[in-house]
């Protein structure tokens, strides 16, 4: 009989033992694993979609909201800035390319977003199907967009599924994206003026010629789409700014709700007896910029920051701040995952040397007719290394099947093209078990190899 | 010569258990080590059988000695050579009939362990669970286990002392009639005195 047989034999009599063991190991390897494949994922998509983007800029508020919204599309925007102003800043001569970008509405999910061209150029995407778009409306889709040339849809308000239509406006598909591996797979790309438009601004290099009374009109809708923000974001403070950019009333920051809304009330009505073009003016959501020199990362957002009612931010320092954050929640992961590997090569250690006292006549025996010291301590590691192969084995598969189903509940942060990669990490966590596995079963196997067998056998003798 | 014993000293915790103990065992005679508990006769059969280091005097197998072997080279004599039956039988538990016996089996064809089987009528038992055997079967399936490496010399440590009178005599006898097919030397220790009719050559031990 082989010695593997006699240890799967082995296993197999004591199968609860055995299975507590396999399991307690596939646990602690699945879990370390996911962990692994879900911040690899994340820290490629974080750099990816950062890539060129030095600074952003957009309405006061969370600067890590202004870029887990503009840059990564995870979050809702602070709000919207003057376009007129955007346009000083792009002007900057420390500035090597800009891309203005406008959020606001939504197709299933998929964000609608006005910007240039550019937007696809800086990340080196390629159409696959069709062209950019010529019109107002005409869309690019991201090759996750369920949605094929030709194709027309209604967008919907605001930046979740369940918002109001704007069934005045269809949307025409022109162009697919190629798959990238970036934010833009799931992103719906138009121009900017489709979006000003739908939202009844003025759109941009194109003076309004809207009756005043159609204007009204649609700044009371503008009144309604920033109410929801206040309700969507709860950013009472900046939209009491564009409050008092847009009507000229004078606020405090940090004023009530229910001050607030009195003070809306109040402004729509003055709206509809003092409008002006100002108020309807472009107002973009951000600025994505890449300057011509690191020193321009640094002295850009400062001087923005002081010099304007805008804010610029950082995103590598803001993407810092955010993994210090990721990186508290991945550390309490990775400690558990440990402790659970721990768990199981103390489990591995204590079923051998647990059952090592009630095997000690059968090794015994085993001596007697002739097996080796060396044999005996092999049978018992090999004992070891079955279980913590098995284990890893569920592991590895249990990891692989979860990663499949939990990579389509996590859209936020686009893991559904996401693949289970073998990596570095993969390695070393396959090799930390089977070495942690190896080591709990190497006291077990000295002990058993050094019985006396003629005091075991006497023992019962 | 089979086995020479010169000298032979043993002492465990300091208390002589064996002192100054010679003989011979020529090729195909049997021993019988008698004694009463506590006697030593134990401790022959190990030291005999290399599981236990003399503290003076030599033993040799053929050309064997076994002061000059390493840990090793008696293991491998002692898989080689020996065969053992033990008085509380030793079957492993989580193993078959067949299983425990091919866990010895070292030299011998399959066909000889299957000749073997047959002949201790275990046959029918082969894929049996040995837990789940009665008393005499798992006694014959321990005598298949010390027999199945066609051993030159069988150990057997009391095999007979919890049995009665008609066991003792089938056990015996089953016994020295596979001795006899392998041509092995049988060495037993016991206290049993009812098994002394069955060998020429005892050595009476005391206390």
């Amino acid at each position: 009989m082989s010695d593997l047989s006699f240890v799967l034999y082995s296993l197999k009599y004591r199968f609860l033992n055995s299975f507590l063991s396999i399991m307690l190991t596939a646990f602690g390897v699945s879990i370390a694993l996911l962990i692994s494949q879900f911040g690899n994922h994340i820290e490629n998509r974080i750099n990816l979609d950062g890539r060129g983007i030095d600074i952003v800029v957009g309405a006061k508020g969370s600067p890590l909201q202004l870029i887990l919204s503009s840059v990564y599309h995870v979050d809702i925007p602070t709000g919207n800035i003057p376009y007129k102003q955007a346009k000083k800043i792009m002007n900057n001569p420390q500035i090597k390319e800009s891309i203005p970008l406008a959020l606001g509405d939504n197709w299933k999910g998929f964000r609608i977003v006005g910007t240039t061209t550019n937007y696809i150029k800086h990340y080196n995407i390629i159409l696959s199907e069709g062209r950019y778009w010529d019109e107002n409306f005409e869309v690019v889709i991201g090759s996750s967009v369920n949605l094929n040339i030709s194709d027309e849809f209604i967008g919907v308000h605001g930046l979740l599924e369940d918002g109001s239509s704007h069934e005045d406006h269809k949307y025409k598909v022109v162009g697919i994206l190629e798959p990238s591996g970036t934010v833009l797979d799931r992103l719906i790309l138009t121009s900017l003026n489709s979006v000003l438009d739908i939202h009844g601004l003025h759109e941009i290099n194109k003076p309004s010629e809207k009756s005043h009374e159609y204007d009204l009109d649609l700044e009371y809708h503008k009144e309604e789409h920033n109410h929801e923000h206040h309700k969507e974001t709860h950013e009472i403070d900046h939209n009491h700014k564009h409050h008092e950019e847009e009507h000229s009333h004078e606020h405090h920051r940090g004023q009530k709700l229910n001050e607030n809304i009195d003070h809306q009330k109040h402004s729509k009505d003055k709206n509809k007896i003092n409008e002006t073009n100002e108020s309807k003016s472009p107002e973009i959501t951000s600025l994505l910029i890449t300057t011509k020199s690191p020193i321009a990362n640094i002295n850009l957002p400062r001087s923005i920051n002081r010099e304007s009612s805008l804010q610029a931010a950082n995103p590598a320092l803001e993407i810092n701040r955010l993994t210090s954050i990721f990186g508290l929640g991945s550390k309490s992961f990775s400690i558990l995952s440990l402790t659970l590997i721990l768990i199981a090569s103390l489990n591995i250690f204590s079923g051998l040397a647990s059952n090592l006292e009630n095997r000690m006549g059968d090794l015994a025996v085993l001596r007697a007719v002739g097996y080796s010291k060396n044999r005996i301590f092999k049978i018992i590691v090999l004992e070891g290394i079955v279980v913590v192969m098995i284990g890893l084995l569920i592991g590895i598969v249990l990891s692989f099947l979860l990663f499949s189903i939990l990579k389509q509940n996590l859209s936020s942060v686009n893991t559904i093209n996401a693949s289970f990669i073998i990596n570095i990490d993969f390695v070393i966590i396959i090799a930390l078990v089977f070495f942690a596995g190896l080591i709990a079963a190497i006291f077990p196997a000295y002990r058993g190899s050094k019985i006396s067998i003629a005091n075991q056998l006497s023992r019962t003798i | 010569m089979l086995f020479k014993i010169k000298n032979l000293e043993y002492q465990k915790h300091n208390k002589n258990i064996l002192s100054n103990l010679n003989f011979n065992i020529e090729e195909g005679k049997h021993l019988l080590i008698l004694g009463s508990s506590g006697s030593g006769k134990t401790s022959l059969l190990n030291l005999m059988s290399g599981l236990l280091k003399p503290t003076k005097g030599e033993i040799f197998f053929e050309d064997f000695k076994y002061s000059t072997l390493l840990e090793e080279e008696i293991d491998k004599m002692r898989a080689t050579n020996f065969g053992f039956i033990f008085q509380k039988l030793h079957l492993i538990g989580h193993l078959n009939v067949k299983q425990n016996i091919d866990l010895i089996k070292n030299k011998i064809d399959p066909k000889k362990v299957e000749k073997l089987i047959f002949g201790l009528g275990l046959n029918q038992k082969c894929k049996q669970m040995v837990s789940k055997l009665s008393v005499g079967e798992a006694q014959r399936v321990a005598i298949a286990r010390g027999l199945a490496n066609n051993p030159k010399v069988i150990f057997a440590d009391e095999p007979t002392s919890s049995l009665d009178d008609y066991n003792t005599q089938k056990v015996i006898e089953l016994i020295l009639d596979q001795t006899k097919q392998t041509n092995s030397t049988l060495i037993v220790s016991t206290h049993d005195k009812r098994i002394k009719k069955y060998f020429s050559k005892i050595t009476e031990m005391s206390l």
